[in-house]
């Protein structure tokens, strides 16, 4: 059967809820109807060739029918300032403009500043045209310029009218960049009859109104600095260049706002120095932190020198927030077991469709009547959203050769090619080409859902289904409780597993974890790949992933120069590797290379023979191909894979259980693992391209296991669960539950 | 540009005479394959992602049919033809075939039109 998984769409407004709390969810649908289930889920891999799709259907208070509204999603962002009349022009002039550096010129006019409403015709804006003609717009009225702005050059656009002469002038001044000399060119236009400027609507900067319910269209692309209105007229070099900076005792004839966008980086409002404080809001989260035309790059953090990074990247697809109405509240009974959870919706009616399912995926955490259990499975929300709605396999040259195999797309990846609103994740670009830095759950994310695309959640429910046939109890929270509440939220635990691939990692869950580790907590590193990149939550935005790409590093774009620095929590981005806090340090192991061909294998090393870790291989043998089978992968090595490094951190008493075997030429390493092109880089020749599998005692009794590979657990369930990776990674479960504290060796 | 983004970053130029790769590829379309065909394929592969033949996947594990990633995002994106895959190495040659003739000019002998 063929499925149609997007007759329904929606998302959570908090994506992990407490037993006993309530969870909203907002959904959109063409069917004005919806029957709702409520399932819990054990495996939620339907490929035909895993352990199956594996579920408990949940009894609860929004089982059945549901009215279901048609929401749409308007991505695009803008900075919205009320101002109760104060930005309509009056008086004898009116002069504003602002530095552009626009990095889309195409399709559509794209908005600088005004108030303009396409509906109406009324109010009064500057403007990119579709060909990159600077246009003025008065009414229902247009006046372009001859001369086009250039992508991603800075140039200064403004304009002056003059209500006494019935006259209007359109200016765009280019500052002199790399071989060009400064350009200066203006037109004059003749005014007939009086144009319509006030919309009644906010003042938009990045924007234009679709109408007068608050819909934006136009939407910027590119970067916006320091807009600016006065009620005189200004000749535009003197517009551009005033002394804008506020002095004590002193103010500027005829400012009417000046927006600081260097003021407030990490927050999500826009600060208008002038005295009338207009300060206004940022809609769809566009991106701060970034260089502005006055950049030196004497410095490339903007909290060192904010005046630099005064400009904001806007983009006509950034989306945050859906803002969709309330569906249904779920209020979560006190009982429910912790764990991933989805709703699953159908349509409603007298004939059938089977084929027809949609699902929402949310996780169950404990909460205040929650019997914890002694083992916690942290699952890796900040990964799931920094891969949302991935259209890697969409849209990128190399991912072809890469996976080496025509691409596989679900059905899921031909919804998002044919509906991009629903914006992707930050492995992919804007619209403009550059990278996206933002991922919210609070839009329909379709890549952790049943019959979606399987990597990171449904690979990981691999593990959870392991532990429910082996009958290890076991609660879910997510990284998300590790990021707010740091390692408070692992204190309950004897034990804690991290699942397949725990790519992105905050301060907050590193630091969560070392301390938990160090406390005498035990750490199953079931993954590959993990405590890798550097990101935060957006303070602001909390259900947003911020990433920034830094020089190196396996991605797939890379942050502009002076651009790696988190808008919201002013951090580093980049990798952990590369703040001194390689993965590593954390679990002994830390990404190596991507395996694009065929996985590989274990063997046991001569420390799997040391006393310390004799339980591990236990009812095993010596000489044993550990992993040479496994779910879709056909290896418990492969996809992304890990390595021993005691110069990035891995503790000295770590063992070395065991390495890979069977690595071919599609084993390629990371790039920050060579740091000079040479042949001999691949599987068949570097040593450095391998897994390891890792274990080390911690402080007062903990102990860390890291198996160094992302397909290990996608071989626990092979022959029925009877099989070495089973084996091994119980043998791990049972001791690291065992209350006996672990004793670290003696350091030399 | 770098070269992960550069639709014109692979080199290799494909020899129509070379039947001994098209015939190493046959045997084991997703096999492990020899230095000399491996560079083929990464040509093969590499380029800009509009107009890339892709795979739909009907059925997780069992069913898959040829589409083609559009040239705009938004646009529809139906499918090429009726045929559904029921082997990913048999998909793999069907799209094989498609742009050796396509990259080479050339139509294959006879005896390597067929299926897998």
């Amino acid at each position: 059967m063929i499925y149609r998984t997007n007759e329904y769409l929606g998302y959570p407004d908090r994506i992990s809820v407490p037993a006993g709390e309530t969870v909203k969810f907002q959904l959109s649908s063409k069917r004005d109807k919806v029957n709702v289930e409520v399932l819990r889920l054990r495996c939620g891999d339907v490929d035909a060739a895993g352990p199956g799709f594996k579920y408990e259907v949940m009894e609860s208070g929004v089982d059945g029918v549901h009215a279901c509204l048609d929401q749409e999603i308007r991505p695009g962002s803008c900075a919205v300032i009320e101002h109760g009349g104060a930005l309509v022009p009056s008086g004898a002039a009116w002069s504003f403009g602002a530095y552009v550096w626009p990095t889309l010129i195409a399709d559509n006019a794209k908005a600088i500043m005004g108030n303009w409403c396409a509906a109406t015709e009324r109010g009064y804006a500057l403007e990119i045209d579709a060909e990159g003609y600077p246009v003025l717009v008065l009414g229902a009225a247009r006046f372009a310029l001859k001369v086009k702005v250039a992508a991603r050059v800075w140039s200064f656009v403004s304009a002056t009218l003059d209500p006494v002469r019935k006259t209007a002038t359109l200016s765009l001044i280019v500052p002199a960049d790399s071989t060009v000399p400064t350009m200066a060119h203006a037109e004059t236009f003749a005014l007939s009859g009086d144009p319509a400027l006030d919309s009644g609507l906010d003042f938009l900067i990045a924007a234009q109104h679709l109408d007068e319910a608050a819909r934006y269209t136009a939407h910027f692309d590119g970067k916006i600095e320091a807009p600016r209105v006065f009620s005189r007229a200004l000749d535009a070099e003197m517009l551009r260049v005033f002394d804008w900076q506020p002095r004590t005792g002193a103010t500027t004839a005829g400012l009417v706002a000046f927006w600081d966008f260097s003021d407030g980086i990490t927050g999500l409002s826009v600060k208008d120095i002038s005295p009338n404080c207009l300060n206004g809001r940022l809609h769809q989260l566009p991106r701060r932190g970034v260089t502005g035309f006055f950049w030196s790059g004497a410095v490339h953090d903007f909290r060192l020198a904010p005046k630099e990074y005064a400009a904001i990247h806007f983009h006509s697809d950034d989306i945050y927030d859906c803002q969709w109405q309330t569906t249904l509240m779920l209020d979560v009974p006190d009982g429910w077991r912790t764990g991933v959870y989805s709703l699953r919706l159908t349509p409603v009616g007298d004939t059938p469709e089977p084929d027809c399912e949609s699902y929402v995926t949310f996780f169950v955490t404990p909460g205040k009547k929650t019997k914890r259990a002694d083992l916690v499975v942290v699952l890796s929300v900040a990964t799931y959203l920094a891969y949302a709605n991935s259209a890697l396999r969409l849209y990128q040259v190399h991912f072809e050769t890469l996976m080496e195999h025509v691409l596989w797309l679900p059905m899921d990846d031909v919804f998002m090619q044919e509906h991009p609103e629903i914006g992707q994740s930050t492995y992919d670009c804007h619209v403009d080409g550059s990278g996206r830095c933002y991922s919210s759950w609070l839009r329909p994310v379709l890549s952790t859902r049943p019959r979606g695309y399987w990597f990171n959640l449904i690979n990981d429910t691999h593990i959870l289904d392991w532990l429910e046939e082996k009958g290890i109890a076991y609660d879910v929270i997510t990284d998300v409780e590790l990021d707010r509440e740091g390692s408070r939220a692992l204190k309950p635990y004897r034990a804690m597993m991290t699942p397949t691939h725990p790519e992105y990692y905050s301060f907050n869950m590193m630091n969560g974890i070392m301390e938990y580790q160090n406390a005498g907590g035990r750490h199953i590193s079931m993954g590959g790949n993990g405590f890798y990149w550097r990101c935060g939550f957006h303070p602001a935005a909390p259900e947003a992933l911020e990433v920034r790409r830094g020089m190196a590093g396996t991605r797939t774009w890379e942050s502009a120069p002076g651009e790696v620095h988190l808008a919201g929590t002013g951090e580093p981005g980049s990798l952990w590797r590369h703040s001194g806090f390689a993965p590593q340090k954390l679990v002994g192991a830390g990404f190596s290379a991507m395996i694009n061909d065929t996985c590989g294998y274990y063997l046991r090393q001569p420390d799997s023979e040391d006393p310390r870790a004799a339980f591990i291989f236990e009812g095993t043998g010596r000489r044993e191909k550990f992993g040479d089978f496994g779910f879709r992968y056909n290896g418990a090595v492969g996809s992304e894979i890990d390595r021993l490094d005691y110069e990035l951190g891995t503790p000295r008493h770590a063992l070395l259980l065991a390495t890979s075997e069977g690595l071919g030429a599609g084993a390629l390493p990371t790039p920050e693992e060579f740091r000079t092109m040479v042949d001999g880089l691949d599987g068949t020749q570097n040593a450095l391209v391998r897994a390891d599998m890792v274990f080390f005692e911690t402080p007062n009794g903990g102990a860390v296991f890291a198996s160094g590979s992302i397909t290990f657990g996608m071989s626990l369930g092979y022959n029925n669960y009877d099989n070495n990776i089973s084996a091994i990674t119980l043998n791990v479960v049972k001791r690291f539950l065992d209350p006996e504290p672990f004793a670290m060796p003696a350091l030399a | 540009m770098d070269h992960t983004s550069d639709p014109n970053a692979m080199r290799y130029v494909i020899d129509p005479e070379r039947l001994d790769l098209v015939a190493e590829f046959r045997k084991s379309p997703l096999g492990v394959h020899s230095p000399e065909l491996r560079a083929m394929l990464a040509r093969m592969r590499w380029g800009k992602a509009q107009g890339r033949l892709v795979l739909v996947v009907l059925e997780a594990g069992k069913a898959w049919r040829l589409s083609r990633i559009p040239e705009r995002r938004g646009d529809p994106m139906p499918f090429v033809d009726e045929r559904i895959f029921t082997s990913l190495a048999a998909a793999e040659w069907h799209v094989f075939k498609i742009r050796w003739q396509a990259m080479t000019g050339v139509t294959l002998p006879p005896e390597y039109q067929g299926d897998l």
